[in-house]
């Protein structure tokens, strides 16, 4: 199981990295993620099919009973992983997978803390002028570092199963687990900051809030807010435009009569 | 008039930046969210605009600011961004203001427009493709998959890459020779940080869990604040942020400070 659990941590790595270099999310539906596991543990035949109904589930196509993981790829590596090595049916691999969307869950909110703090050696690397350096290590992060505590954790599920790892991430205190999604729901709020203290400024800064409104109190969809901003940025325009207009031709006369001055 | 014509220097920088678009999640993290990505896409061109390395560093820091859109529209805001970056170099009708405020208002509806699109909509048709032919066991299901999804989205993010820097240039062009400059400015002003107001409410949040318990009846703390004003602890978060940075601490500080003062806030359950 060992090997087979190496074998998965694989997959999970080569999709997840993937798609981080070509951004488009592809590898990682369902339908490419079962097939490659199949392919890699031996059986590509049951993978495509397993593949199938896995996408299916996950697009909400054909239900099953219970409810559905919430992380589709490594759902579909664990549930694929165990059809293939205890012969169980798919329903039954991915009932066993359940639990493996909240771990993975937990293993991303522990590691966005980390990430966070390199946002700082990130800005000095880009201000350094080594843009290569600075490429390979992002790719570096792409391939490996960003995705790495899930694939353990997708290892440590498929070596030694997922209800012993369940009740090992169990017996963490729960007051870290609810610390750190506090603080990731709260770093992005670094982010913005950065951004308002560069774009604010007094005469417009107050639009800040119409756009708070609309998504908060009337919850709006962002296309929605976006036309609202994109007529209020019209109209501005447009009196601004005048304003300027009128101020130039205001110039404009009274260098004409001081000329006309000039000629008495 | 749109710009018809690359010349070669245009050509070999635009294809770079195409390679670079890739690493949009890459390096991802909640405080610059993809602007590790955003400044990669941007150094072949402000390596072609800019020869002082000064000046060149200075432009890779400021485009690797908070940065959040959709995987494949994301190329056409850098596509805008290049011909911004010309213009600010050639002309220098254009400050770091402008170019980050038309930034930030085009990523939240750029955004809502790529997920309905190919996450919605043409994932849809390409699965059920797919799930056709790979229920019969047929590799080839799996194979149209990545074609139709993966190689649309590949198409796409190359030519919304040329088609943001051909009418971007074209677009500042005329603007600049209109003398709208500071107009466009402001309008640009007034759209991003509407958007940003968006999305502060939508992505900031505060998760208070803290419940008093007087004898019988428990009080929700949150529930209370939020019916002063929906997320009003954000809004302090963010303007409290701002003023620190105004300040001048830096934002590790402000990391490592919000992850200390979380998990000991959730020890004593108020997180």
């Amino acid at each position: 199981m060992v090997q087979s659990g190496l074998i998965c941590a694989f997959v999970w790595l080569l999709v997840q990295g993937i798609d981080r270099l070509l951004s488009w999310q592809t590898l990682a539906r369902p339908i490419v993620t079962a097939t490659l596991t199949g392919l890699f543990l031996g059986d590509l035949t049951t993978g495509i099919v397993m593949a199938a109904s896995l996408e299916a589930i996950f697009m909400g196509i054909s239900a099953i009973g219970g409810s559905v993981p919430a992380d589709a790829c490594a759902s579909s590596i664990v549930a694929v992983a165990y059809t293939i090595l205890t012969g169980a049916d798919v329903e039954t691999g991915l009932a066993l997978a359940m639990p493996i969307g909240t771990l993975m869950g937990s293993a991303a909110e522990m590691w966005k803390p980390v990430q966070a703090a390199l946002a700082p050696y990130w800005e000095r690397m880009a201000g350094s002028g080594r843009v290569k350096s600075f490429r390979m290590q992002v790719i570096g992060c792409g391939l490996f570092f960003d995705r790495l505590p899930q694939a353990i954790i997708l290892f440590a599920a498929i070596a030694f199963g997922v209800q012993g790892l369940e009740s090992v991430m169990n017996g963490l205190p729960p007051f870290i687990m609810s610390g750190l999604s506090a603080a990731s729901g709260m770093m992005t709020g670094i982010g913005f900051a950065i951004l308002i203290s560069m774009i604010w400024n007094r005469e417009i800064g107050w639009f800040f809030f119409i756009g708070y409104v609309f998504q908060k109190y009337m919850q709006l969809p962002t296309v929605a807010i976006a036309i609202i901003a994109a007529v209020m940025a019209f109209v501005y325009f447009n009196t601004e435009k005048k304003i300027n207009d009128a101020k130039r031709s205001v110039t404009a006369d009274a260098a004409e009569s001081v000329e006309e001055e000039d000629l008495f | 008039m749109a710009k018809t014509t690359y010349s070669e220097q245009e050509k070999k920088t635009l294809r770079k930046m195409f390679w670079n678009s890739g690493l949009v999640f890459s390096g991802f993290n909640m405080v610059k969210m993809e602007g590790n990505a955003f400044a990669l896409t941007m150094a072949p061109a402000l390596e072609e605009l800019y020869e002082d390395q000064e000046e060149r560093n200075e432009a890779m820091r400021r485009h690797n600011g908070f940065f959040n859109t959709h995987a494949v529209l994301f190329s056409l805001i850098a596509g805008i961004t290049y011909a911004l970056e010309r213009q600010k170099k050639t002309t220098g009708s254009v400050d770091d203001g402008v170019i980050e405020n038309i930034k930030v208002a085009l990523m939240g509806p750029t955004a809502g427009i790529g997920d309905a699109f190919f996450f919605n909509c043409l994932r849809v048709i390409a699965a059920g493709i797919a799930i056709g032919l790979c229920s019969q066991g047929n590799l080839l299901g799996v194979l149209l998959f990545v074609l139709i999804y993966g190689g649309s989205q590949m198409v796409a993010r190359w030519y919304l890459l040329r088609t943001g820097y051909k009418y971007g240039t074209s677009f500042i062009d005329s603007v600049f020779e209109s003398g709208l400059m500071e107009s466009l400015t402001k309008a640009a002003g007034v759209m991003g940080i509407t958007m940003v107001g968006a999305m502060v409410a939508s992505s900031v949040n505060v998760k208070l869990a803290w419940t008093i318990t007087v004898g019988q009846t428990s009080v929700v703390v949150l529930d209370i604040i939020n019916s002063i004003m929906p997320g009003l602890l954000s809004i302090l978060l963010v303007f409290g942020l701002v003023r620190l940075i105004k300040k001048g601490h830096k934002p590790i500080t402000l990391v490592f400070g919000i992850l200390l003062i979380s998990i000991v806030l959730a020890f004593f359950g108020i997180f």
